[in-house]
């Protein structure tokens, strides 16, 4: 099997192969290659510009891999700016002794990914390292959108929460692949790009608020992070946030809450009351939005927390991911 | 020639007749003077005959109210001004602002006796109430304690109750919530349609409760739901409405006699039960009762409690309902009902009818829980009658705040030299349970008149405490929990240098960021060392092991026996074959498997692998139902353990884990198993505190007892009996409870010794 080697990183003959007949061959930017930064030209509008590491273990899961990701990651951050994606770059840190085989599935996986949602891969850079030194592969992408008509995050008492469909997914989809538990599972992560579901709601509404990717930390730390950001009160409703089954079944055996797992391809939205079923509408038209649901109210523009209604009628605050979890019970 | 005197009195002195009783004492010694209420307490001013005077003074503290008492008195002598009578003059309202506030007691025999008076014109009145009895603190909207800052300033009171009220000779006078069927409160039955019954509102409730139905009774502190005790279809619904399965009913009972019918009640708890501050009382509960069965599934005992206001002495009867389920309205988590609308709404779909009534109350407070064990009062909830009536110290904890636990959560102030526990708050993982706690702090405080320069909290970073103080400006003191149990129990008994604790408790965040609850601790309220504690095992899942108790023993037999230990789980719990494989590999990997050593989760492990409890619905049934099965009286043999003497002690129960296995395969009963455990944990501790008293460089002999395990009879019994014997002074709580409800008590003189060692480092530095 072919493996990567440190020459693979030092710049010479073997790198130059590599970059030729992977990077190159897969992401057909060799329009870009002739300087060294890629140069692009932008019609309009403001430039949102992203970037984001990733790191998963294990690098291939049920519904995707380590390079799916890497695309939708960053294409999502832009996208939940209000951003049309343009372009990205990505950066390689690679393993001495990584299989060149699982790279190329890696690399056509990003190229792919990339070519569906129409974003160029225009730069890349891969460095080696002495075995031991990474797990693996390591990536790097940074990513360039296009914003013509900014969101205003103007809050309103009323306005609705919604989520583009059930969360944890990816959560344990990961916790189950890595296989050191033996939790056994049929779930497949909701790796996918966001900007065609978001566009099809940005056309149907022009009072979305705000809009997030809820990934590591989960729906409650992104929301979290939204009501401390604007001030806001939100109250979520326990029962109508979509949880898969086997994602709940998981975190009762685990001890998790799956508003706490990592998503990567859901979308909050908030909106307007009156536009909610608007929203609502055009994200279920699209297979990843087919489970979207209403999931909260903005309660109140001034204080800053996140409540959740539990079925007992009972209100809990939320905070974000402490990665500590120590009972309370005494 | 006359002489005159001032006296100032402190304590419990305000809205329990006190000014009444002096202006009767200063008649019968023919003294002239005044007696005046002021923030300070109460004044005397008193001219005449020194050998009056001093019979006078003597008479102050002997013969004092019933409810009053006096902390402090200081006696001078001033110039006599030739006063002519003795009066009682206006409230001032200015001072120091150490004012007491009075606390809610239940009704007086000389109240009862004119409301059975088909003469008295309070015949059969439902708020008949006088100085020595009656609400106060529930009512009170601003101190000082005076009818027009309680919520019966919207009763005018009719021509009689003035009379009364202004007699100074008479039993009400001054009795602030003084009312008659003419101008006071009244009471009305609604059911759910709105129809409304007034005049035979009592009547036609006691029909209804008669018949089955589930009835929302306004009381002192809240809405109690009650229901026919007797009546098992009744108590049935109750429960399955309330969403309520297992956890034990307060049964009110309507006097002793019938309350002896049910429980096995001795001399203390009968004094417990007719006290004024009328508490429920854990009573064994009698064999072959009309209780109905499931009042307290699974448990040996039964709370009491007799009627405490006069509507619930006409609601009761003996012959026709001698038993009534009155069990607090509130949803599981949430605190107590006790205003009208809410309660309304909340409870439309439990209660079938409303005993209501137009008196507002001002302040929830729960119904205080109490059993006499061994010898002492142990309280499990400190709240009505009790609150907020201060504890007294030497140290000086003035304008310190201590914020409480997570769960039972009692918060505590400190002024002057007093110390004031607030009212039991709840679990304050809901949102309204913690509206209710700042409310209620907010409104002591301002009572108190202080403004806290610093405020106690628990180390553990997720109590929500720390979210509360987050937002205000004020020094914050960490405080590590057993810590403030060992502390709370010191300054309970008065304990000031340095002593044992052996904290037996829940769980609580330990400084090495592990879950402790089995310490034994040395120190005082300024520093602790910890000295040793039960050997950590994991808890697969965290906090699920509180609901799920087999996990925990999965956790304690795969740390002890490794794969051999997941083969003895799964041969118990058979059905979790899936998730023990699990389990397994989260303990192996550390995924969310804390490692916890707590005796709470230690009789949690016991008693799922016994069977005994695998469900629990409420905090602590598991280990509670463990220690019910057992007969108290006996002494069991311990199970082997081990101690292990490295930098610490550590309890090694591997031994007693094979012991049970063992007798489990031999189907050993459950009740011999259970009281051997109990034994073992006895056993263990006292062993690894003597050998902790030996390795320590102290010779010191003196230990406190504290955490929420002590509320267990038999443990508790027998670590004062062993630890006795071994010659060790123990102390226990008698005034907070063991439990997190006592925890502010602790966090606040260790926060008085901080403060001090801070203030005395800033001095220093000065210098
Ligand atoms: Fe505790
Ligand atoms: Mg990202
Ligand atoms: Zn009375
Ligand atoms: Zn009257």
């Amino acid at each position: 099997m072919e493996r990567i080697t440190l020459a693979h990183g030092d710049g010479g003959e073997l790198a130059h192969q590599l970059i030729q007949q992977l990077f190159v061959a897969h992401f057909h930017h060799d329009a870009f290659v002739k300087f060294d930064a890629a140069l692009l030209s932008i019609e309009k509008g403001k430039l949102a510009i992203t970037t984001d590491s990733f790191v998963v273990k294990p690098l291939f899961f049920p519904g995707g891999n380590i390079g799916k990701l890497a695309v939708v990651g960053t294409v999502n951050d832009l996208a939940v700016s209000g951003a049309i994606p343009k372009a990205i770059t990505c950066g390689f840190i690679l393993e001495e002794g990584f299989p060149i085989s699982d790279l190329k599935r890696i690399v056509q996986s990003m190229a792919e990914e990339a070519q569906k949602i129409g974003v160029a891969i225009v730069a890349g850079d891969t460095k080696v390292v002495e075995r031991g030194a990474a797990d693996g592969i390591y990536i790097n992408t940074t990513g360039i959108g296009i914003v013509e008509e900014p969101l205003v995050p103007s809050f309103q008492e009323g306005d609705s929460v919604i989520i583009s469909g059930s969360v944890g997914d990816h959560g344990i989809t990961i916790f189950a692949a890595r296989g050191e538990l033996g939790l056994m599972t049929n779930l497949t992560s909701d790796c996918a790009a966001l900007s065609p579901m978001i566009s099809q709601a940005t056309k149907a509404s022009k009072q979305i608020r705000i809009m997030r990717d809820p990934t590591r930390g989960g729906l409650a730390t992104a929301l979290v992070e939204i009501c401390e950001d604007f001030q806001l009160t939100i109250e979520l409703s326990e029962d109508a946030i979509p949880i898969k089954r086997e994602v709940e079944g998981a975190c009762d055996l685990l001890g998790f809450d799956p508003l706490y797992l990592a998503n990567e391809g859901k979308v909050i939205f908030i909106v307007a009351k009156e536009d909610e079923q608007k929203v609502l509408q055009a994200i279920r038209s699209r297979e990843e939005g087919k489970e979207a649901a209403v999931i909260g109210t903005v309660r109140a523009t001034e204080k800053g927390q996140l409540l959740l209604r539990t079925p007992l009628g009972t209100t809990r605050r939320l905070y974000r991911l402490t990665g500590l979890l120590l009972p309370r019970i005494c | 020639m006359a002489k005159a005197i001032k006296v100032t009195v402190r304590g419990r002195v305000q809205g329990v007749g006190f000014r009444p009783f002096v202006f009767q004492l200063a008649h019968r010694y023919r003294l002239a003077g005044t007696v005046q209420n002021n923030m300070d307490g109460v004044t005397i001013i008193a001219e005449g005959e020194e050998k009056q005077l001093q019979l006078f003074l003597h008479a102050l503290i002997q013969e004092a109210p019933r409810l009053s008492r006096i902390d402090e008195w200081n006696v001078v002598a001033i110039p006599a001004q030739g006063w002519q009578q003795f009066s009682i003059i206006k409230s001032e309202r200015k001072g120091t602002s150490s004012l007491v506030i009075p606390i809610d007691t239940a009704v007086c025999d000389d109240c009862l006796q004119e409301m059975n008076d088909p003469a008295d014109f309070r015949y059969r009145y439902p708020f008949i109430n006088c100085t020595q009895c009656g609400p106060r603190y529930t009512i009170i909207e601003q101190l000082p304690y005076d009818r027009p800052y309680t919520s019966m300033k919207t009763f005018p009171m009719c021509n009689r109750c003035q009379k009364e009220y202004e007699n100074p000779l008479n039993r009400r006078h001054h009795a602030q919530p003084i009312a008659c069927p003419t101008c006071g409160p009244s009471v009305m039955l609604i059911d759910r349609h709105g129809q409304t019954w007034k005049e035979e509102a009592i009547e036609k409730a006691q029909e209804f409760l008669m018949a089955g139905a589930i009835v929302a009774i306004k009381g002192l502190g809240g809405y109690h739901l009650a229901c026919d005790a007797t009546n098992e279809t009744a108590v049935r619904q109750l429960r399955k409405r309330k969403q309520r399965p297992t956890r034990p009913l307060a049964i009110m009972a309507a006097n002793l006699a019938v309350a002896n019918q049910i429980g096995e009640i001795n001399e203390k708890e009968a004094q417990l039960l007719t006290s004024p501050e009328a508490p429920i009382v854990i009573v064994k509960r009698k064999p072959f009762t009309l209780l109905a069965p499931s009042i307290s599934p699974g448990l040996t005992t039964v709370g009491v409690m007799l009627p405490y206001t006069p509507l619930h002495h006409l609601l009761l009867d003996e012959q026709t309902l001698p038993l009534l389920v009155m069990t607090s309205a509130n949803r599981s988590g949430m605190p107590i009902l006790y205003e009208d609308a809410q309660a309304f709404s909340e409870l439309n779909e439990i209660a079938d009818y409303f005993l209501v009534h137009n008196r507002s109350i001002v302040h929830p407070l729960d119904d205080s829980v109490v059993q006499w064990q061994n010898g002492r009062l142990d309280f499990l909830r400190r709240a009505r009658g009790f609150v907020p009536d201060p504890l007294f110290t030497t140290e000086s904890v003035h304008a310190l705040a201590a914020l409480g636990g997570q769960q039972k959560n009692v918060f505590a102030f400190g002024r002057n030299q007093q110390l004031f526990l607030g009212p039991h708050i709840g679990d304050l993982q809901n949102i309204d349970v913690i509206h209710h706690f700042l409310r209620e702090y907010e409104h002591l405080r301002t009572w108190l008149g202080i403004q806290p320069d610093a405020v106690a909290v628990d180390m553990h970073p997720n109590y929500e405490t720390w979210n509360i103080v987050k937002e205000w400006d004020v020094s914050v003191i960490p405080v590590q929990h057993h810590h403030a149990h060992m502390v709370a129990c010191m300054e309970d008994n008065g304990l000031k240098e340095s002593c044992f604790g052996l904290i037996l408790d829940g769980t609580g965040y330990g400084e090495d960021g592990n879950v402790w609850g089995f310490e034994l601790l040395y120190g005082d309220a300024s520093y602790y060392e910890r000295l040793g504690h039960l050997l950590y095992t994991p808890l697969p899942g965290g906090e699920k092991c509180i609901k799920e108790p087999w996990r925990t023993a999965v956790g304690m037999l795969g740390y002890y026996f490794g794969e051999k230990g997941y083969e003895y789980a799964l041969q118990r719990f058979p059905d979790k074959q899936y998730e023990i494989a699990i389990l397994k590999n989260m303990i192996e990997k550390g995924i969310n498997a804390p490692l916890a050593g707590t005796c709470g989760r230690l009789f949690d492990a016991v008693s799922a692998f016994l069977h005994v409890c695998l469900h629990p619905m409420y905090d602590g049934e598991a280990a509670i139902r463990l220690s019910e099965i057992i007969d108290e009286e006996n002494v069991y043999e311990p199970y082997p353990f081990a101690i292990r003497e490295n930098r610490l002690l550590e309890i090694d129960l591997a031994d007693m884990w094979l012991a049970i296995i063992e007798d489990v395969s031999r189907n050993e009963n459950p009740v011999q198993m259970a009281g051997r455990f109990h034994e073992t944990v006895v056993a263990a501790s006292v062993e690894m505190i003597r050998r902790a008293a030996k390795r320590h460089r102290s010779s010191e002999r003196r230990i406190v007892l504290s955490g929420g395990s002590m509320h267990n009879r038999y443990v508790t019994k027998r670590l004062v009996e062993q630890l006795q014997a071994a010659a060790f002074t123990v102390y226990t709580h008698q005034k907070v409870p063991c439990s997190d409800g006592g925890l502010a008590l602790g966090q606040l003189m260790i926060a008085a010794k901080r403060r001090e060692r801070e203030v005395c480092a800033s001095e220093f530095q000065q210098k």
